[in-house]
This record gives C-alpha cells, structure tokens and sequence, in this order.
C-alpha cells in the first residue's frame, strides 16, 4: 500500500477527493501526531486512519477501525470473565479446573486487551474500556457457561469476518518486535477458537452445562441454548452464510460432490463462518448493555 | 481501500490465473529457509532404503496454488492419520472419543477432498499428487502416542494456516483458510483437552501476548516431513 494508490483509489469512489484533500493539511497533522507513538511501520494504519477522518466515513474498511472493533469485543470478554471469576452467584460451582480454566482464558482476553491497546496508541476508541452489564448471565453456572460460548463462538466469527479488512503488509512495531496485523488477528482468532471449543467441552459435562451431545465444534448452526443469532447468517449472507453452510468456494454442495458422501453434520462442523461487525453488535447488544 | 480483498465474484476470483510474482518482503522472510529447503530437495535424490517405496520429490508450486498445495499436503497428512485412527481405535477408547474423533477424521477429509476439488478447478495442471502417509513410527494401540501424534498434527496445521495466512493474495482463499484453521484450532483444543485436562491453550502454543503459533513453511514441512514418504519442497509458497 502506498499514498498515491491510496489517492487514486479514493478518486475512483470520490472525484472530488483531491478538493477534500485541500483540509489534507489537517489529516497530515494527525498523522504526524500519530507517527510520535507509532514507529514507521505502522504508517500504513494511521495513513487509512488520517484519510478515514478526513472523509468523515465510518467503517470497518481500515486497520485501525477493525483494531477498534477487535479491541471492544476482547475489552467485552475480559470484562465478562473477569465478573464471573469475581461473581457471588458462581463462588460454589465455579471451582477447581473450571475455574483455572476460566483463568486461563481471561488471561489470554487481557493479553489480547493489553496487545491491541499498544497497538492502537492514541488511536484506541473509546480510551478507556466500557462498563459493560451481563445481566443474569452470573445467576448460574449453567448460564455462564452458555454466554461463554456464545461469546467465544461470536468472536471467532468477528475474526474471521475482518480477515480480508486487513492488508497483508500492514504492520506495527511494539518494544522492536514488528507485528504482521493480518498475522496477529488470525493467531488471536485461533486462541479465540480453542476457547470455544474448551468451553463446549465444559457444557458436555451434564451437570455442568446440561448439554450432553454438544461437540467442541460447530454442528449445522446448533445454538445449544445461546442465541440462534450467534450461528446464524450476517450481511451479506452470501459472504457470512449460517453455520449450517455446506457451499465452499465455489462448490455448491460438499455433501455429494466431493467424490465421497458426507453429512451435512460432518461438512458443517467442517468448517467455520464469518461474521460482519454490524451482525456481530447487534448479537452483543442484545446480551449486553455498554 | 483494502475491501477489493473480500469483494469481487467468488467465482472469478477463483478461476483467475494465479501468478503471483515473487514479493522481495517475502524473499527476504525465505531466502534463509531456502538453503535447508534445497538440502531437503537434493536429499531426495540420494537412495532410498525402504524397500519398494516411491520417495519422490514433490514440489507446492508457487503463489496462491503453492498456498493450497500446502494446505492440500497437511490435510491429506491429517485425514490419512485419523483414518487410521478409526481403523484401528486404540486400547480403551471411550464411546465419546471415538464419536468425536470419527467426526474429526470426516472433517479432515472433507478438508482433504475440498482441496483436491478446488485446486483441480483453479489450476489443474499445478496440484501435487496424492501422498504417501508414513505413521512407522505410531502405535496405533497407545491411547498416549495417538493422542500425541493427533496433537502434534492439528498443533501444526493451526500453525501452519496461521502463518500462511499474509502470504495468500486471494481474499476469498483467505476467508476459506480462516473458515479451516479455527475448526483444526477446536481439534487441537478438543485432543489437548483429552491428553491433558486444561492444556487447551498450553503456554507451549499461546503466548504470553495471547497469540497462537504462526509458523513458516519451511517450520511446518520439516516437522511433517516425519510422516510423508515423498520430499516436500515448500520453497516458493506464496512466493
């Protein structure tokens, strides 16, 4: 990426984009601003940054608008274990390797807080985390359990949902290590997905989570209790299909015409979906009040 | 100005040529590999002692084909392993092990079989051919050495994809490895989980940043190299 392809391509969407460009002096005073916290490398984010306020726009098309998304969903996780760890109603049942399990988790929610606040620097929104209100989610074991998946599962679809919002050469560089952005984001989504996949484990305990078939992936777009939204289509569907989607690259249906037969159980859970940031909000904030 | 990465017609995409040109960022990430790499190659060529078997080289390719090559190659290492797995269950496997690891050798294959049908469509004269799995060195009656192995395989295939993923050009092969890595990701967390109760995310995969592995080819084909009779030459990847 380079700022006479980022210009060029802005005047394909934008033919006024040079006139915008004449309050670019304000954008490059930002971007100044910014290159104090950020090391070169990082330029191409705070270029995308500069040009998104200079045009007013609101999206996720730039690294540090997905930053900022990936930033409130693991400020929201963190948060979220870290009331449960502390909450009255769970003091009896979330004990022993749950609870060092939990731990672990939520100490992976802070690493991935702590790693993508650094990033960000001054351009991390809102500065400070929000409250964030689960409701009843702590009343039991049981219901913990099921907004814990629900939570990991929606954020492994957010992950995967911002992969191609971020370039392959954009990077950062933190204390001398210089980061892959595109390459961070998929090794958090990764750790993203074994937590789902322990915490499904954990509802397959009957006692536990009372959901005794329920498998560390995802079958057709089997809610097991959480909302049917969280494994259901984004916008567009023909990007962010169900988690029942049995159609990939360009091969309408994986169940007959791969040479073998396989079950819409098996293809499935085969692979995962993504998710877009619009469907993904509104799924937390239908749980969660921030 | 990075949406032309997940936009455009799935099918175009997929039916364009895919001639990548050699990144010098890339060279750069390689051009240390590549030394170990051609010994790999030449080492091919010496005599093989086992009796009967083809040990032949096989090379990825380059570009986005050399990246699906790669990824055709460790899946077909992972349904071969877990079909045997099923083959031949180990002492003590519980009703709910075999359920689990039954719908973890389909998905493998479906893994497998995907490939080999999108390759074959993108670019059918560039897919490795089938390969020839070597599990000698498992004993298939060991609870342990099964689950081991099993770890080691779906450990390395997250690696794998997570560190292929800034070398693919394609946003739509992109999307389908984020679609894959985070159901070998559940996997790995499942037989983690099976070895070792709460090693789900081991400190030996995720890091004190909270990040899992992200591994180089070369990494990632000398530790599978153990289980494939042919020599894997993953030089230009991405390239």
């Amino acid at each position: 990426m380079n700022l006479f392809n980022i210009i060029s391509e802005l005047e394909k969407v934008d033919p006024e984009i040079m006139d915008r460009l004449t309050h670019r002096r304000s954008a490059l005073n930002a971007l100044g601003d910014l290159s104090k916290k950020m090391a070169l490398a990082a330029a191409p984010i705070a270029i995308g940054s500069a040009f998104n306020k200079a045009m007013g726009q609101q999206t996720l098309a730039d690294p540090t608008a997905v930053l900022n998304y990936a930033l409130l969903l693991e400020r929201l996780e963190y948060s979220f274990y870290t009331q449960a760890l502390a909450a009255p109603t769970l003091t009896a049942t979330l004990t022993g390797a749950a609870r060092t399990a939990i731990q672990t988790i939520q100490g992976h929610e802070l690493a991935h807080v702590n790693l993508l606040t650094a990033v960000l620097g001054s351009n991390a929104s809102p500065a400070q985390s929000p409250t964030f209100n689960f409701g009843s989610a702590f009343a039991t074991y049981q219901s913990f359990l099921t907004f814990a998946q629900a939570f990991e599962d929606t954020g492994v679809r957010a992950y995967k949902g911002q992969a191609g919002n971020i370039p392959r050469t954009a990077s950062a560089t933190l204390s001398g290590t210089t980061y892959n952005l595109l390459t961070v984001a998929l090794q958090i989504h990764s750790v993203e997905a074994r937590h789902a996949a322990h915490v499904r484990y954990m509802r397959r305990d009957a006692t536990a989570g009372a959901q005794t078939t329920i498998m560390p992936w995802i079958v057709n777009a089997d809610s097991n209790g959480a909302p049917a939204a969280v494994y259901g289509a984004g916008n567009p569907a023909a990007t962010f299909p169900a988690e029942s989607n049995i159609s990939q690259g360009g091969i309408t249906s994986l169940t007959t015409m791969l040479g073998a037969t396989y079950t819409a159980d098996d293809v499935s859970a085969a692979f995962d979906e993504g998710l877009d940031n619009t469907t993904v909000t509104t799924i937390a904030r239908s749980v969660v009040t921030f | 100005m990075s949406n032309n990465l997940i936009k455009g017609s799935d099918e175009a995409e997929f039916a364009k040529p895919l001639y990548v040109p050699i990144k010098r960022r890339s060279f750069f990430m390689y051009a240390g590999a590549t030394a170990g790499a051609t010994a790999l190659l030449l080492s091919g060529c010496d005599d093989d002692d086992s009796g009967g078997s083809n040990s032949n080289s096989v090379s990825l390719g380059s570009g986005d084909v050399g990246v699906l090559n790669y990824a055709y190659a460790l899946e077909q290492l992972e349904a071969a392993f877990y079909a045997q797995v099923i083959a031949t269950p180990y002492t003590g496997i519980t009703t709910d092990e075999r359920t689990a690891l039954t719908a973890i050798s389909k998905h493998e294959a479906i893994h497998r079989d995907f490939f080999k049908a999108a390759i074959t469509a993108a670019a059918p004269t560039q897919i490795i051919p089938g390969l020839t799995p070597d599990f000698s060195k498992i004993n298939f009656a060991d609870r342990t050495q099964v689950l081991t192995a099993a770890k080691t395989f779906e450990d390395l295939g997250v690696g794998a994809y997570n560190g292929a993923g800034a070398l693919i050009q394609s946003g739509t092969y992109l999307l389908l490895a984020g679609k894959i890595v985070s159901v070998e990701a559940r996997h790995a967390a499942y037989i983690r989980d099976l070895l070792t109760p709460g090693s789900f995310s081991g400190s030996d995969v995720v890091n004190a940043a909270g990040l899992d592995q992200a591994l180089p080819v070369a990494t990632v084909l000398a530790a599978a190299q153990t289980y494939i009779k042919e020599t894997i030459n993953g030089d230009n990847v991405g390239k």
